[in-house]
């Protein structure tokens, strides 16, 4: 099982409502018919984090990687909070990233290819 | 492969037997030698048919090249099969290698001149068509849906193109109006809708992102649009790493994540791969982020890299008592040095306690010593601080103090006193103590049955009874366990010639009946009962309805005749036996049988095996004619095990031998030979039968069958361990055991004695002085679960022995010479 902090993206020490909400947030984004092996994981992640003793021995007896995972989120957030406004000129690579993307895409849905959605395996 | 027969100018095979060796070529799937022929076939007479079996050996001489990852070369054989205009035979495979080859240009070509039929390959030529550097051109004379498609894929890279720009989103919407609804560029048209506006209504926009399913080529962008789109609500650091490279740059360009933001990201992610060690000599280095999360992350780091700890320290000042032992306690068990972690983890808890009272501390104590409890069943290296004790349920009774509320700890420390025959009374007050925390628990209330049930306390039980059927009012397992406690009660009472208090007992026992099920064995035993208080026709009406309920025939005259035997129920039940031995009269069946080992499962009848042995032995005819029964083997296990345990050795030995005549190979039945041959007794093995043995249990584990594995051993360690339990056989005097065996046995337990005995016995010697530690010692082992089978004169030279290695390894003043040959 992949650490559950960082499976639902809360700290060591997050309370009780911080988790529920992170997980309900989550699972609005990745629910059970579209997303079921996401939705199995952040599952699994709650249950293992939202009884108080089932928490405390995760943190006890597993390393974990929350802090890690709040320091990249952090730093993700702080780089995000400075965005372009809506409608600014993406650059010229950006259509190379969608052209490129696109190609994934197809090479991914062409029959007798591999079928893998397009996102990473497993992750962290 | 054969070369193909060729033809040269001057050959005349006919075109015929051309074509027919090209089929049988095609047949046997030699496609480039069917090309050959059928070529030449054609060249001779180009009938249609040949033309569309030499596609087919194109086709599969292309499949071939392509299972060789010889793309280029499986595309140039397709196109031989294209007509002037026409499609190529196989369009699927054909655009794959062209994929595969990176010749999307082309591919895009193609599939604008033939468009595509299907919603799969037309969602693909539209990702085709607007990825691709240039737009193909169409051939002159295309047709009015060629020309639909073109027109589609010009408005969506013109849209796509102005969203690039940064053009007004009036601009962008006239392209994007441009595309139909209906058409394959739809997803190109809601992503970039998706981008321009940003969605006031997320879930509505997720709905409409949703429409584009994970097989679609547009998929990986509808992915990156997303985590754009919504970063501030659902991207964080897990979603952004499960991103491919592709996506997170989109991200970063449309959502402006700054370039250092995204460069530590990106070396976060290297160092990540790089293992623990990279990672944490880059996080060390990171002074710029909040030292308190960086401390944090490489805390965390440090049971994979227990060689840092200084560096560690170095950088974030020491680690507390509590962490150091963590640290040590996880690197110790990812090293598998189970004694080490024990240690480690032992100081931890004490440290915890030491901490403070708080909730936190206590629930942390006791995750640690059920954790330690898990570790002692799997590792016998983790020890208890008390010698005497069984560490797994030491460390198990210590969570439940620190955290009495848990309740399944209290449960699984309740099951290994269960299992323990020597810790009964712990058993008992362990249930009594949980069933006061948790009165209205299921599972406690079943364990607090049972343990009523054992100590045979009626009004407790039924107490626990209630309250469990006020749970689930059918629970067919206690009311029959209530029934049974009922009818041993009534056994008792007969057998002390109180018909009266039987017949109450069994009264009292009707109320756990329910209507619809009635129960056998209480109609046979009330039965029995009113036999003897003179109501003989309705006690036989009942009896008879007690036999039909517990299945009639022998089983059911087996039931009655053995309660009568456990009730001691004299000369009016012999027309029982009559009806049994007419029952036997029939021939057996498996179901019949297994009647009777169920009827001999219940705990009162081991406790009587004379009078079932002389009861087995008058159906002795009868249950042979079962050993030529084909058993299911679990059946078969059940039926050798009852017929060992009542010492129907010659019976079992008739199983065991039906057994072999049916499955030589199965080793069940070999066991159950020796066993019968032995007459259960391993001290009576031959030495060939304990190699025999020793192999069919190493067999059976090898084969992970370890129920058979643990019969075998059971039944080879039978004698020590009958020993040890002093039951069946004799135990051997003490002054059996010569001096060399003596001193063997001090050694083995001296080389193994704990350290934490050891500092416990010096304290005492220092606090209380030698001879007192000693008297002290040899009281408590005497209170030890071997000490009384043990002479006192042997447990004070083992204290002695156990206080001389304590106290540095001299020898003592009583055991003398002896011990100073010891140690």
């Amino acid at each position: 099982m992949r650490d559950p902090f960082t499976v639902l993206g809360v700290a060591d020490d997050a309370a009780d409502a911080e988790i529920r909400r992170r997980y309900l947030a989550l699972v609005r984004e990745f629910p059970p018919d579209r997303a079921p092996e996401r939705f199995q994981e952040l599952r699994t992640a709650y249950e293992a984090l939202s009884d108080e003793r089932k928490r405390l021995e995760t943190k006890l007896l597993h390393t974990n990687t929350a802090a890690l995972t709040q320091l990249s989120m952090n730093t993700l957030r702080a780089g995000l909070t400075d965005g372009p406004p809506p409608n600014a000129p993406v650059s010229r690579a950006t259509r190379q990233t969608v052209a490129a993307l696109l190609a994934a895409g197809i090479a991914h849905a062409m029959p007798g290819l591999s079928r893998e959605d397009g996102g990473k395996q497993g992750g962290r | 492969m054969k070369k193909p027969h060729r033809t040269g100018p001057g050959n005349t095979t006919p075109p015929d037997i051309l074509a027919e060796r090209g089929l049988g070529a095609l047949r046997r799937e030699r496609f480039r030698e069917a090309v050959e022929l059928f070529k030449q076939a054609i060249r001779l007479e180009p009938r249609p048919e040949w033309k569309a079996s030499l596609a087919d050996a194109y086709r599969g001489r292309a499949r071939d090249l392509a299972a060789k990852s010889m793309f280029k070369e499986a595309a140039m054989v397709l196109e031989n099969t294209m007509g002037p205009g026409g499609p190529v035979r196989d369009p699927n495979l054909y655009l794959s290698c062209l994929i595969r080859d990176c010749q999307q240009q082309k591919a895009a070509t193609y599939l604008l001149n033939h468009p595509p039929r299907c919603a799969e390959f037309e969602a693909m030529a539209a990702a085709l068509l607007v990825s691709v550097p240039r737009l193909p051109d169409l051939a002159p004379g295309a047709s009015p849906e060629q020309l639909r498609w073109r027109e589609l894929a010009v408005a969506s890279r013109a849209a796509l193109a102005a969203w690039c720009d940064g053009a007004a989103v009036e601009d962008i919407d006239r392209h994007l109006n441009a595309i139909s609804l209906r058409s394959a560029f739809r997803p190109l048209r809601l992503l970039l809708r998706t981008l321009i506006a940003r969605p006031a209504d997320a879930d509505r926009t997720r709905q409409a992102l949703d429409t584009i399913p994970p097989g679609s080529p547009f998929y990986p962008l509808r992915q990156a649009v997303s985590a754009s789109v919504f970063r501030d609500s659902a991207l964080d650091a897990d979603t952004w790493n499960r991103l491919t490279y592709g996506q997170q740059t989109f991200v970063a360009e449309t959502a402006g994540l700054a370039a250092s933001g995204s460069q530590f990201l990106t070396r976060l992610t290297e160092a990540e791969r790089g293992g623990p060690g990279a990672l944490f000599n880059f996080l060390v280095k990171q002074t710029d982020l909040p030292q308190a999360g960086v401390r944090n992350a490489c805390l965390n780091l440090l049971p994979q890299i227990p060689e840092r700890v200084s560096q560690f320290e170095r950088s974030f000042g020491a680690l507390t008592f509590v962490e150091h032992q963590r640290v040590q306690a996880l690197a110790a068990e990812a090293r598998g040095n189970w004694e080490a972690a024990g240690r480690f983890w032992s100081a931890m808890a004490a440290a915890i306690a030491n901490g403070g009272t708080d909730r936190e501390a206590r629930l942390g104590q006791g995750i640690i010593y059920r954790h330690l409890a898990g570790l002692a069943v799997q590792h016998p290296e983790i020890e208890a601080e008390n010698f005497f004790e069984d560490a797994a349920t030491s460390y198990l009774k210590r969570a439940c103090v620190v955290d009495p509320d848990y309740l399944p700890g209290r449960l699984e420390l309740i099951v290994r006193y269960r299992k323990d025959p020597e810790a009964s009374k712990d058993w008992h007050h362990a249930v009594d103590e949980t069933v006061r925390r948790f009165p209205d628990d299921a599972r406690v209330l079943q364990q607090a049955l049972d343990s009523a049930l054992a100590r045979k306390a009626y009004k407790q039980a039924s107490g626990f009874a209630r309250g469990l059927l006020r749970i689930n009012s059918i629970n067919p397992g206690v009311r029959r366990q209530m029934i049974e406690l009922q009818i041993s009660y009534a056994r008792k009472q007969m057998r002390a010639k109180r018909p009266d208090l039987a017949t109450k007992a069994l009264t009292d026992a009707a109320a756990w009946e329910r209507a619809d099920r009635p129960s056998a064995p209480l109609r046979i035993a009330h039965a029995l009962v009113e036999l003897q208080t003179g109501a003989a026709d309705r006690a036989e009406a009942r009896l008879r309805e007690g036999v039909a309920l517990a299945g009639g025939g022998v089983a059911g005259w087996f039931r009655a005749r053995l309660e009568a035997d456990l009730m001691k129920v004299g000369g009016e039940t012999r027309w029982l036996h009559r009806e049994l031995v007419r029952g036997c009269e029939t021939p057996p069946t498996p179901d019949a049988i297994m009647a009777i080992v169920s009827a001999l499962g219940q705990p009162e009848v081991g406790e009587n095996k004379r009078a079932v042995a002389s009861l087995l032995l008058g159906m002795r005819p009868w249950l042979q004619r079962g050993a030529a029964i084909d058993w299911k083997p679990a059946e078969f296990q059940a039926v050798a095990e009852m017929l060992a345990r009542f010492e129907a050795f010659d019976l079992l030995r008739d199983y065991a031998r039906g057994a072999s005549r049916r499955d030589p190979e199965d080793p069940a039945w070999r066991f159950h030979d020796i066993v019968a041959h032995t007459k259960g007794d391993p001290g009576r093995l031959s030495m060939v039968e304990e190699d025999e043995l020793a192999s069919l249990a190493e067999a059976a584990a090898r084969r992970e069958d370890f129920h058979m594995a643990a019969r075998v051993n059971r039944f080879m360690d039978g004698e020590r361990s009958r020993q040890r339990r002093g039951h069946w056989g004799p135990v051997r005097d003490d002054d059996e055991l010569d001096d060399d065996e003596i001193m063997a046995l001090f050694g083995a337990m001296m080389a193994g004695m704990p350290k934490a005995v050891s500092t416990n016995l010096r304290r005492r010697v220092n606090e209380l002085g030698r001879d007192q530690a000693l008297a002290e010692l040899v009281g408590e082992l005497k209170s030890s679960p071997f000490g009384p089978e043990m002479p006192e004169q042997l447990l004070r030279e083992l204290c002695a022995a156990m206080v001389a290695k304590a106290m540095g390894g001299g020898s003592s003043r009583r055991s003398g010479a002896r011990q100073g040959a010891l140690f």
